[in-house]
């Protein structure tokens, strides 16, 4: 077995949650949002009354403007009177609204975040092949052209975006300084990597520009650059290094271990960057190198020659994994030996599926629950407004009021507190990040109010929260509207009287 | 020729399997700028019968003409514009929209009439007038007696106009001084403007202001032309 090999297989970025500890936090996080909204719901009581009290006054204003216009805002002026009446069973309503819609739109923004990061990491999914019984895996150098030749034959939007940076053949080459002192000072163990796949493939295993300093990188760069110049440059880790005795700039020779006579003139070209320790022992040289320096030695020929470990890919897309995948791992594809496929790691497939499946609940389940409550809460408090002004609609409809007339009061007032919580909620979800954001930004302050900074909502809920208000204000009001329309004005007098 | 015809007229209510019987057979008719009151035991069908001459209601059959249009046979939405041109109404328990100042109460008919602004001004400021309240335009029911209400509902009721003011117990919530006064802006608005007014009542001295009274026992006729002293 390399060692190394492992480290460099798993990619081990497995998650830090277990979805029972998401599920648990993203409980606590609800409660506390609620809690919040409500907060927010109530401190915006007076905006909402002083927005209806401002829009009674505008319609008072236009009640001196030639009618129709002056006469319809007199009419839709009982729409607010009617607010007004009873302000407690306005206000609870537009409390529970808002805190509605902005549970509603936090949610649909965890969800909306929630796809985008699936959707990234299932738009790049990297595969990996290995031989499907041996271990450690070693392939024939065939089966790297035999797969670039599977791959073309994929339908255009499966085939990987650009095969170059797509895709690497690794093999892992053990060496020793010297034949007759095999020691661990002696050893050499290398990565052996087409030139132009090793940025690809350290910013998957730990050297991405993330993982360092700017220079560190920088001078990474320049290694990887240095060492396209010539087949025989090689990087080496510094601590490897340290025990060969040698440095930067010095070349070495080193015999490959497993393939007779074969000897490699290494220039070593630079080294990995000493803040990371997972490559601090690791080599990296050039696969053409290592293909040249096996067909040199003659003695091979005839026997069948494995030096390939893993062939790794990244696919467009989930589906187009599954689709190479099929080909691939059908026995006759790849015989001798066999072949496997796998995504490179499963941890997270599984994770992100579990993520999925939460995200398809919120969206499927919860989000309209809430949506149902929401037309249910305005449909009660609608329900006993209607109940409480019978006769008094039985009198609009007496004196001549048709009955959409007095039906279209009652929606629009339904409507009205349904928009103004929608609106005021999904706007202080969406902008009041950004206005605390601004204000620490104007001030040079620097502070922070709970989780506030990491809500970022997409702005189509600034338009999503008043439309709901309105869709919720029309559903919820629809059935006390309608059995307003079945008073019948006698029926009403035959009782009073 | 009479002002409202009224023609083998029928109604019955159906509540599950069972019909009740209400007007029977009924014949009447109702001159132009004549006060009558409909007299007559609880349930004999008082109030029915005014909320079909008001066209709040449609008979079982027979037929009911008011100013030479067949009512009987109107849809429910041309009933509410017939209402609105034809009709003022005064509730027992004047039913006015606590809401709305009794200036806004009086003008609510209006808004349903092709009139202007200043027009409608003009016409709720001479209604309230007339039943003596126009320091009272801003209050709200809330904030006036009764006998206040009850003629806010006048004014409501005489505002558009109306050929006919039906009313049903105008006087059954009121103490009799202020019963004694809105009785007497019933009869002003019948003398003065020539109003048809159409009065059910079960107060003898209500009774009293109208010039006929009608009788009615388990929804027939009983007598048609009683008058008490007047
Ligand atoms: N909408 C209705 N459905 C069923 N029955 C009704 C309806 N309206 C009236 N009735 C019945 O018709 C009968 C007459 O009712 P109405 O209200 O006309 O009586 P009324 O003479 O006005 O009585 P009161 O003096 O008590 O007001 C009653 O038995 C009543 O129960
Ligand atoms: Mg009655």
């Amino acid at each position: 077995m390399f060692p190394g090999f492992e480290q460099i297989d798993g990619v081990s970025s497995s998650p830090d949650l277990s979805l029972v500890q998401t599920a648990l936090y993203a409980s606590g996080i609800f409660a506390l949002l609620m809690m919040v909204l409500t907060f927010f719901a109530v401190l915006s009581l007076p905006i909402f009354f002083g927005t209806v009290f401002a829009l009674e006054a505008l319609l008072k204003l236009a009640n001196n403007v030639p009618d129709p216009v002056g006469k319809l805002s007199k009419i839709f002026g009982l729409v607010f009177r009617s607010l007004r009446r009873n302000v407690v069973r306005t206000s609870l309503t537009y409390v529970a609204l808002f805190v509605l819609t902005g549970m509603l739109s936090t949610i649909y923004s965890g969800v909306d975040l929630i796809d985008k990061i699936t959707q990234e990491k299932e738009d790049n999914v990297q595969v990996i092949m290995t031989e499907r019984f041996g271990a450690p895996s070693m392939m024939p150098r065939s089966y790297a052209n035999r797969l670039k030749g599977i791959l073309k034959e994929l339908p255009p939007e499966a085939q990987p975006r650009n095969i170059d940076d797509d895709f690497m053949v690794w093999s892992f080459v053990g060496a020793t300084l010297d034949l007759n002192k095999r020691t661990q000072e002696n050893a050499l163990f290398m990565l052996a990597l087409e030139p132009d796949a090793i940025r690809t493939m350290l910013s998957y295993q730990g050297l991405s520009k993330d993982d360092m300093s700017e220079e560190a990188y920088a001078e990474l760069m320049q290694s990887i650059d240095a060492m396209k110049k010539d087949k025989r440059n090689v990087i080496i880790g510094p601590e490897r290094l340290e025990l060969m005795g040698k440095q930067v700039g010095d070349s070495v020779k080193a015999y490959a271990l497993g393939y007779k006579d074969v000897t490699y003139d290494f220039k070593i070209v630079g080294s990995f960057p000493a803040e990371v320790s997972r490559w601090s022992k690791s080599a990296l040289m050039r696969l053409d190198y290592f293909n040249d320096t096996l067909d040199g030695a003659k003695t091979f020929s005839g026997a069948e020659v494995r030096p390939v470990n893993l062939i790794w890919v990244r696919m467009p897309n989930k589906a187009a994994y599954e689709a190479l995948a099929t080909v691939v791992n059908e026995p006759k594809s790849f015989s001798a030996p066999q072949a496997k496929m796998e995504t490179a790691s499963a941890a997270i497939g599984s994770f992100l599926e579990g993520l999925k499946s939460i995200v398809f609940a919120f969206k499927y389940i919860i989000m309209p629950a809430i949506a149902v409550i929401m037309c249910l809460v305005v449909g009660i408090t609608i329900t006993i407004g209607v109940r409480e002004r019978r006769s008094e609609m039985a009198v609009m409809k007496v004196l001549g009021f048709l009955p959409w007339q007095v039906m279209g009061i009652i929606i629009a007032e339904a409507v009205l507190i349904g928009v103004m919580g929608g609106l005021l909620s999904t706007w202080l979800v969406y902008f009041a990040p950004k206005s605390i954001e601004a204000f620490k930004a104007f001030t040079g302050l620097k502070f922070k109010i709970l989780f506030f900074d990491k809500i970022s909502a997409p702005i189509l809920i600034t338009v999503y929260g008043p439309l709901l208000g309105t869709f919720v204000g029309l559903i919820g009001s629809a059935l006390p509207a309608i059995s307003s329309r079945k008073v019948k004005v006698s029926e009403v007098f035959a009782q009073v009287t | 020729m009479p002002l409202v015809e009224v023609r083998d007229l029928y109604k019955s209510f159906t509540r599950g399997s069972e019909t009740i019987e209400v007007l029977m057979d009924l014949t009447l008719d109702v001159e132009a700028g004549e006060f009558l009151a409909l007299m007559g035991p609880s349930g004999s069908g008082k109030t029915t019968l005014l909320n079909l001459l008001a066209g709040l209601d449609t008979p079982t059959s027979g037929t009911i003409t008011v100013g030479g249009e067949r009512i009987s046979d109107y849809s429910e939405s041309e009933l509410a514009r017939w209402r609105t041109r034809n009709v003022g109404f005064v509730f027992q328990f004047y039913n006015l929209l606590p809401v709305l100042t009794a200036y806004e109460n009086v003008e609510l008919p209006l808004l349903l009439l092709p009139l202007t602004g200043a027009q409608r001004r003009k016409q709720v400021e001479n209604a309230m007038g007339l039943v003596g309240l126009s320091d009272r335009m801003t209050h709200r029911p809330g904030q006036l007696s009764g006998g206040q209400c009850q003629r806010v509902g006048i004014a409501r009721a005489i505002v558009t106009d109306p050929t006919i003011i039906v009313a049903d117990e105008p006087t059954g919530a009121l103490d009799s001084a202020s019963a004694d006064a809105a009785l007497k802006l019933l009869d002003i608005l019948r003398s003065e403007l020539g109003k048809t007014i159409l009065m059910v009542t079960h107060d003898p001295h209500a009774a009293e202001r109208a010039q006929r009274i009608v009788q009615l026992e388990k929804g027939r006729l009983a007598h048609q032309n009683l008058t008490l002293t007047h």
